[in-house]
C-alpha cells in the first residue's frame, strides 16, 4: 500500500514574544487503519475566467466518512486575488493569493461536495488534489 | 507588522508512477493585502475527559467576518488509539471531515460560522490554534 507523508511547519519570529516554531507530519492512512491511504487524484491545476463556481470533489463519487486529504492551493500573484473555497453552499474561508489549504475530506453522503468560487473573471489557477481511499 | 509562513510538503514515492515531491510556503496575510497577519491564540491542547459533540474551538463572534484571510490549525495528538478521531464542522453541521490519530489540517476561515469538534472517546487529545486579523480589510 502507500506511504503518502504530510508534514506541516509553521513559524513566526515576532507574531508573539514567544517564537512559533511548530512541526508535525503525519502519513496518510485510511479510517481507522494504519493501512496507507490507495488513490489520488495527482497533483492537478484548473484555470478558470469566470466567477462561476467550480466543483472539484463530488461527495457521491467517495466512500462515506473516509479520512480523505484535499490539498489546494491558489496560484495567483496578485494579492487581492482571491477563491472562497466551500462545502456544500457554505463558505469556509478564502484563499488569497499563493495561500493554499490541506483539510479533511469526509465525503459524507451525496451533498458533501468540494466546491470554490474565484474572485474574478480573469485567469486565475488553482492547484489542487484529493488522497482518498 | 508580523511575520508568519506556513509550509506543507507532501511526499509519497509509490502512490502513482509518478513519485509526489511537494513542497509549498506562503506567508500568512491579510486579505488582499502584503500585511501579515496580527492576532494568534497560540496552539491551545486540550484532553477531553469524555467524549464531546459540537464543541466550539473558534466562535465567529469573536472574529472579524467575510472579507479576511483567518487560518485555523487543528490537529489530533491522540496517542495509541488508531480509531480515536475527530470530526470537523462548521456551525450547521456542515461536515469538512475526521482527523484520525497523528491527522492535521489547515484551513482558511470566514469566521462567518463556528468551527466545531466532536469526539468519539474520552482522552482524545487535540491542538488547535487560530492565526487571524482584527480587523477586517
Amino acid at each position: 500500500m502507500a506511504t503518502i507523508t504530510a508534514s506541516l511547519t509553521l513559524s513566526s519570529p515576532d507574531l508573539t514574544s514567544d517564537a512559533l516554531n511548530l512541526n508535525t507530519s503525519t502519513t496518510l492512512t485510511k479510517a481507522g487503519t494504519s493501512t496507507g491511504l490507495s488513490q489520488s487524484t495527482g497533483i492537478a491545476r484548473k484555470t478558470t475566467e469566470a466567477t462561476a463556481t467550480v466543483t472539484l470533489f463530488d461527495g457521491a463519487d467517495y466512500t462515506d466518512n473516509m479520512a480523505g486529504k484535499i490539498y489546494i492551493k491558489n496560484t495567483s500573484s496578485t494579492a487581492t486575488e482571491f477563491i472562497t473555497i466551500i462545502m456544500n453552499s457554505e463558505a469556509i474561508g478564502r484563499l488569497y493569493a499563493g495561500d493554499w489549504a490541506f483539510l479533511p475530506y469526509g465525503a459524507d453522503a451525496d451533498t458533501n461536495d468540494f466546491k470554490y468560487t474565484p474572485s474574478v473573471s480573469t485567469a486565475l489557477t488553482v492547484e489542487y488534489a484529493l488522497f482518498y481511499e | 507588522m508580523a511575520r508568519t509562513q506556513a509550509t506543507i510538503s507532501l511526499t509519497s514515492a509509490d502512490i502513482t508512477g509518478d513519485p509526489l515531491n511537494l513542497t509549498k510556503t506562503t506567508l500568512l496575510t491579510k486579505a488582499g493585502t502584503d500585511t501579515g497577519l496580527d492576532e494568534f491564540t497560540g496552539i491551545t491542547k486540550r484532553i477531553y475527559p469524555a467524549a464531546v459533540t459540537d464543541t466550539v474551538i473558534a466562535a465567529d463572534a469573536d472574529y472579524a467576518s467575510t472579507t479576511v484571510a483567518h487560518k485555523v490549525y487543528i490537529a489530533n495528538d491522540t496517542p495509541d488509539n488508531l480509531t480515536s478521531y475527530i470530526t470537523i464542522e462548521l456551525e450547521g453541521n456542515i461536515l469538512l471531515g475526521r482527523l484520525y490519530p497523528g491527522d492535521f489540517c489547515f484551513l482558511p476561515w470566514a469566521g462567518t460560522l463556528d468551527i466545531m469538534v466532536t469526539t468519539v472517546d474520552p482522552s482524545v487529545c487535540i491542538n488547535y490554534g487560530v492565526f487571524s486579523q482584527s480587523v477586517a480589510s
